[in-house]
């Protein structure tokens, strides 16, 4: 609907109008999104194409399968809408939880299988979402807490790449941590 | 071909792709299910068939960047960051990330680095070598002093020796005399043999991370020594601290002021008196603190007293408790 007013008070509606400006993107396997281009925007990746200039129609995501970005797009309108309603610092996940009224609501968004839980790591890496990075990497950081390497190596199957001399060599380096 | 690329990288491991900044690389496989993988641009080559043969190329934790595993490894505490740098080579990189260290190393580090490294040595070292090596006790200031961080949180612990404290009487060798011991950090501690005024002052200069910090005199009744890889005690002067406590008293720049009493007992064993507590805001800010231990009641005497150092360190219910139970060994 447009906006009637053409005074300089800005009305809810105006601003309305002014965050309806779209964007599509499309996964890697050809499904399209059509989000809020201030939602988008909270992916810096995002952001310097559209400021580039370079978003025609779509913006194609070919590191991101569908069911990765739907997730990514939820995460990005959740925090976009709290940061809408009072302090951008609100959306820093590195803030007091007991300010943070975002934490519970990450907290379910981060409950997935572990292939997953990559999967939004690696994207929200390429799409540089602050937040969401931190988010992921701090619940592998929590999953990683108190196990053996051993343990470590069994559970998120990594594979040791290391040869006898490289192995004494680091565990030397690293002596000083465990005297 | 696309087929042996990939069983290339596999074998190669992810230590290749350490070499690689995701960002310039970039992500640029497909096959025709859309998952992700590394290294190899695959596309149109790629027939439907070959796919379906395909193990399912889920990223697992091993295939995450670097950069991706330095983010992960921040939110750990630094011996299990080097716990973890032996899984394999890209964890060993991504464990050497400076920003990580950076965030670790207490906020004055270069401020301690100022006071106890040459300048060949500062500009040498990566953030994560200069975490580990301000984990060893460092001794500054004319071999006076000693400073080391808490390996788990780098909280910044320092040890006055009983040489920088001003002894009232340290000159009369009837009271007092400095001997050498293997159970000092210092090698040496000031013994008490007999006075009627004990009084022991301090002072130290130091600009501290933001924090709470507990102050202790390390003390003993009696005078240990090694024979025959055993070790004595010798009580023959411990008098007089049944009688009245010490006090102790603290006293800041900033106008803090703690004062406590205490009596010292526990013959036999080196024991840390908590004398108090004192707090820093401001980051940046020089601290001097000002510290005594004294018994000035003329009325009896009191000797047979070890004076090795005064420590300063974060206030912790964990590091108190710790730090109490310690025998001479620390």
């Amino acid at each position: 609907m447009a906006s009637s007013s053409t005074s300089v008070v800005v009305s809810n509606k105006e601003k309305e109008n002014k965050n309806t400006k779209k964007v599509t993107l499309k996964s890697s396997d050809g499904e399209s999104f059509e989000v809020d281009e201030s939602v988008a925007m909270e992916s810096q990746t995002i952001k310097h194409i559209i400021e580039d200039g370079c978003a025609n129609n779509e913006i194609p995501l070919p590191n991101v399968t569908s069911g990765i970005l739907s997730r990514v797009i939820e995460y990005c309108k959740k925090h976009k809408e709290a940061a809408g309603e009072s302090e951008p610092s609100v959306t820093s996940y590195t803030s007091n939880s007991t300010t943070n009224p975002l934490t519970e609501w990450d907290t379910e968004f981060v409950k997935v299988d572990q292939n997953t839980l990559f999967d939004l790591i690696l994207a929200a890496n390429y799409l540089d979402i602050k937040g969401l990075l931190d988010l992921t990497c701090k619940t592998v950081a929590d999953m990683m807490k108190g196990k053996t390497p051993q343990e470590i190596r069994e559970t998120f199957h990594i594979k040791n790449d290391y040869t006898p001399e490289e192995e004494a060599e680091v565990r030397k380096e690293n002596q000083w941590a465990f005297e | 071909v696309q087929i042996q690329a990939v069983s290339q990288i596999q074998v190669l491991g992810f230590g290749f792709l350490s070499f690689y900044n995701y960002k310039g690389f970039g992500f640029r496989i497909l096959n025709s299910r859309g998952l992700v993988g590394f290294g190899v641009e695959m596309g149109a080559n790629m027939s439907a068939g070959e796919s379906d043969t395909d193990p399912p190329l889920q990223p697992r934790l091993g295939d995450i960047p670097e950069s991706c595993i330095a983010s992960v490894l921040m939110y750990l505490d630094p011996p299990e960051i080097c716990k973890l740098a032996r899984l394999n080579r890209a964890f060993r990189g991504a464990s050497e990330a400076d920003f990580i260290w950076e965030l670790k190393l207490p906020t004055n580090y270069r401020y301690i680095m100022e006071k106890v490294f040459d300048e060949e040595t500062k500009l040498k070292l990566g953030k994560k070598d200069v975490y580990a090596r301000l984990c060893r006790p460092i001794s500054f200031d004319n071999g006076t002093k000693e400073i080391w961080l808490h390996k788990s949180t780098g909280g910044v612990c320092l040890a006055i020796s009983s040489k920088a404290l001003r002894i009232t009487g340290i000159d009369d060798r009837r009271y007092w005399n400095r001997i050498s011991t293997e159970e000092s950090r210092f090698q040496r501690v000031a013994y008490l043999q007999q006075i009627w005024w004990l009084q022991v002052d301090g002072e130290f200069e130091f600009q501290f991370p933001p924090g709470t910090y507990s102050l202790f005199f390390r003390l003993q009744l009696g005078r240990s020594s090694k024979r025959l890889g055993r070790r004595f005690c010798n009580h023959e002067h411990v008098h007089g601290w049944d009688i009245k406590p010490v006090k102790f008293k603290l006293t800041t720049s900033d106008g803090q002021h703690a004062v406590s009493q205490c009596y010292l007992d526990n013959p036999g064993n080196w024991v840390q008196y908590h004398a108090g507590d004192f707090v820093v805001k401001s980051t940046n800010a020089l601290v001097n603190i000002k510290f005594s231990l004294t018994q000035i009641d003329c009325t009896h005497t009191k000797g047979g007293l070890c004076v090795d150092s005064v420590f300063i360190l974060p206030t912790s219910p964990n590091l108190i408790l710790v730090k109490l139970t310690l025998n001479y060994e620390n």
